[in-house]
């Protein structure tokens, strides 16, 4: 079935289009890959789901529930969580307090006590592999802990659908294999995920399909093996050397 | 009638434009939101009446000194206090200049006693005619003249000079400026050593048009936020503006509400705009 | 848990230490404790929306002011007894924060701060001209009818109540999700929204919690001084007093208010028996040190174990421009 779609969304900032009429599918239990070049509206598109912008135009539909124009928080409570590029952790809080924060407020925070959130932060730390620093502040964690801290925030609100974003940015080869695992992990726990990748050795291997932004407009979508060897994708964006690297 | 209150209001209004210029310049390069900015100017004013009292020096002609002693206590103040907790949160350096401001109030109330005090030149009443209907306190337009000139250089120094210009590179990046061999530690110095200067000329032409004394800096620091905000940050003709619409506004209320009601009129219009819009009139988007 | 425990009969022992106060000393002293249990109050209901959430107010004055002249009113005017005037006091400073804090929490950093010390000043302007407050002549309130020792034991006690019933509410928020949601709030307010945190709700339900408990010390005050007048219900320098007290206590934390509101009395006093002329003066001087040496608070050195120069020097480094 189709838990997310968009129809037609634009989003317009003073002048700029930032998005441009575009449409998408996320059918449930999918991971669904989003590139393009920087400034494509990838973020902006990912912005305007999470309710962070209200599309110009057009709508959202979460599990066919109309949700554009709805407030960041409502959204998250519906089951829709998303991490940010840029992680943005509670960093006064450790490790536990911050995945808490997610388990307690998500899509079951209604029905969690606090202390049934804690234990359930307890749980995910442990399925994202930060079980060892629970107790470390936020910001004393390096890069790739932070992370995964962004990816347990957002597991723990219990959703179905998460938005990633760049998510593998700055993380090194290993570091890359490992989130794809976990990121597969989370899928097989029946969570459908969008994700908004630079890292093509990432993408290839984790994603169902691929949908591609340019200037803010839809130029490609469907099976990896079609959407990475697209012409219009190549010149975009992959470049004509990148068919001989993948090889 | 009506003409009479709106001219008082104005020229009122250019006395807190001129309040307000060295709290703006303070607010929107370095983000120090100057508690104590009432405080200096309170020093300004007080310079003027000493140098009148015990030398005779003419309130006008003190305008240099208050300056120049506010610029470099300013300076001072800057370089060796708040420089210390600048890279603090915000709240920090709002503490420590709550802490400035009640040691200078309570160090003027030990030397100089609670006493209102009136600079009292000869040409005080002096006024002249437009016409029939609108009678204009010479000083007052003096003063009114004074706060365009002093604004002006003010503006040259900042659009106009390379130490204006570092002024401004450290207000829009602190560490690029840093990177391009700014010495902001001066600079912020400096930046802060002008605000209070400006503080202190208006101190000085307070004088010279009200009674004054050492509590007095309390209500001007909330009155010139009211002006900073009105105007907005970040544009030289903000606090002019701004001081200009508080004038205006506080005369007029004054005349149909009663003057008990200008404090409530100034409050309630600062709260109004940063409810409706907190950029002010000439403030940009967020 | 056993950690938990032993806090707890910690708390339990000094309270009772505390509470026992009245009866060991003269009325001098009961009064200055008193009037630290109020300090201690209103520096403990800031550090609900300035420390937890992060939004500083500026204006907190404005419910102090506002519970003393509700008791004033209720009681002078509407002839109502203490105990009714007090809840009137503390549900009407509530209803004022949630009021004022729906249109003012959309603010932030400077421009919330402003906002509310523009809100306390307007409140003070408005005071001075209303009828029903007497303008700048003021309120006569019924006298207590007790022996005058009564009456200082009651003031403490009352004030003593009121402070528990603050850090006890503010000790259940923290480990509540409501209190989560402050700090999270106070950390990155986008971030908190993101993760399903009705912020809007979370803001003005802090505001108003902090409003309440400013409001009932108001009250306790104005009962007290059987006469209230503008000026000092809502003086800019009580606010002031409450967020120094906060910051040096450590803000943050649950008992920092309570500590700094102790110490700073403390200094106070201590300055003024010394210095009787120039003490504000060098109160000046202990807050300018006090914020450049431990922003972090009595609290941060207590709890850090390090009471050295380098302590205070490395503040200063992590500081300076």
């Amino acid at each position: 079935m189709t838990i997310l779609e968009g129809k037609n969304i634009t989003k317009k900032f003073a002048g700029l289009t930032a998005v441009n009429k575009v449409d998408f599918k996320l059918e449930k239990g999918e991971i669904l890959g989003l590139i393009g070049p920087n400034g494509a509206g990838k973020t902006t598109l990912v912005n305007v789901i999470a309710g962070v912008y209200a599309p110009t135009e057009g709508d959202i539909y979460f599990k066919d529930k109309k949700i554009s124009g709805l407030k960041p928080y409502k959204i998250g409570r519906l089951g829709i969580a998303r991490t940010f590029q840029i992680v943005r952790p509670f960093s006064g809080m450790t490790v536990k307090e911050n995945a808490s924060v997610g388990a307690m407020f998500g899509a079951q925070g209604k029905t969690r006590s606090a202390k049934e959130a804690i234990k359930k932060a307890e749980e995910i730390l442990e399925f994202v592999g930060l079980g060892d620093q629970m107790n470390v502040k936020a910001d004393q964690l390096n890069v790739a802990s932070r992370k995964r801290l962004e990816i347990a925030k957002a597991l723990a609100m219990g959703p179905e659908v998460i938005l990633f974003d760049e998510v593998m940015a700055g993380l090194n080869f290993s570091e890359i294999d490992q989130a794809v695992e976990l990121i597969k992990k989370i899928r097989n726990t029946g969570i459908t995920i969008l994700i908004i990748e630079h890292v093509m050795r990432a993408i290839k291997r984790v994603c169902d399909r691929i949908f591609v932004l340019h200037h803010g407009e839809k130029i490609a979508d469907g099976a990896p093996e079609e959407v990475l060897n697209d012409e219009n994708v190549i010149k975009a964006y992959l470049g004509r050397r990148y068919k001989e690297l993948i090889k | 009638m009506i003409l009479q209150i709106i001219i008082n209001g104005i020229l009122k209004g250019g006395l807190y434009a001129l309040m307000a210029i060295g709290m703006s310049l303070i607010w929107g390069v370095m983000d120090i939101i100057n508690i104590a900015h009432g405080s200096f100017i309170m020093l300004g004013a007080f310079t003027t009446y000493w140098l009148f009292t015990l030398f005779g020096i003419d309130p006008f002609l003190s305008l240099v000194a208050s300056m120049t002693v506010l610029f470099i206590l300013g300076y001072a103040v800057q370089k060796y206090l708040i420089n210390l907790v600048i890279r603090a949160s915000a709240f920090i350096t709002l503490i420590l200049a709550f802490g400035i401001e009640i040691f200078i109030n309570n160090s003027a109330l030990v030397m100089w006693t609670a006493d209102v005090r009136k600079v009292k030149v000869p040409y005080g009443a002096a006024n002249f005619s437009i016409g029939n209907f609108v009678t204009v306190p010479t000083v007052r337009l003096l003063a009114f003249l004074l706060v365009i000139i002093i604004s002006i250089i003010l503006f040259y120094i900042l659009n106009k000079t390379n130490l204006g210009r570092s002024i401004r590179a450290t207000s829009q990046d602190l560490d690029a400026a840093r990177l391009v061999g700014v010495d902001v530690a001066r600079t912020y110095a400096v930046t802060f050593g002008l605000g209070v200067g400006a503080a202190g000329a208006a101190g000085t032409l307070w004088a010279i048009l009200f009674p004054i004394s050492p509590m007095m800096g309390g209500i001007l620091t909330l009155k010139s936020f009211v002006v900073v905000i009105i105007g907005g940050l970040g544009n030289m003709l903000g606090p002019l503006i701004g001081g200009l619409t508080l004038g205006v506004t506080e005369a007029l209320g004054s005349n149909w509400f009663g003057s008990t009601y200008e404090n409530l009129i100034s409050f309630t219009i600062l709260v109004l705009v940063l409810i409706i819009r907190p950029q002010g009139i000439l403030g940009g988007t967020e | 848990m056993k950690n938990d425990t032993r806090n707890f009969l910690i708390c339990g022992v000094l309270l009772l230490a505390v509470a026992a106060l009245p009866f060991f000393t003269n009325n001098f002293v009961i009064r200055f404790a008193t009037d630290i249990l109020m300090f201690a109050i209103m520096a403990s209901a800031w550090n609900i929306i300035g420390g937890y959430t992060g939004y500083a107010s500026f204006g907190n004055v404005v419910f102090f002011g506002i519970g003393a002249y509700i008791t004033a009113i209720m009681m002078e005017k509407g002839g109502m007894n203490f105990a009714v005037a007090f809840i009137g006091a503390g549900f009407g400073a509530a209803l004022f924060a949630i009021l004022i804090g729906l249109p003012v929490l959309r603010l932030r950093g400077h421009y919330f701060a402003i906002a509310t010390l523009g809100v306390a000043e307007a409140m003070k302007a408005l005071v001075q001209n209303l009828e029903i407050t007497e303008g700048n002549s003021g309120i006569y309130l019924p006298m207590l009818n007790l022996s005058v020792k009564g009456q200082y034991y009651f003031f403490f006690y009352m004030m003593l109540g009121t402070l528990v019933l603050t850090l006890l509410v503010t000790y259940f928020m923290l480990n509540a999700k409501f209190g989560y949601s402050l700090i999270a709030i106070r950390e990155d307010e986008d971030a908190a929204n993101s993760v399903g945190i009705n912020t809007t709700y979370a803001k003005t339900m802090a505001f108003a919690l902090s409003g309440l408990f400013t409001g009932l010390a108001g009250s306790v005050y104005a009962y007290q001084q059987a006469f209230i007048k503008p000026e000092p219900a809502f003086t800019v320098h009580t606010t002031v007093k409450m967020i120094v007290m906060a910051v040096f206590g450590g803000m943050g934390k649950l008992f920092g208010p309570l500590l700094g509101a102790f110490s700073i009395e403390i200094i106070s006093e201590v300055l003024s028996n010394y210095f009787l002329v120039a003490h504000t003066l060098f109160f000046g001087i202990v807050v300018i040190l006090a914020i450049v040496f431990t922003p972090k608070g009595i609290i941060d050195l207590i709890t850090q174990k390090k009471f050295g120069l380098a302590y205070f020097l490395q503040n200063i480094r992590e500081h300076r421009i």
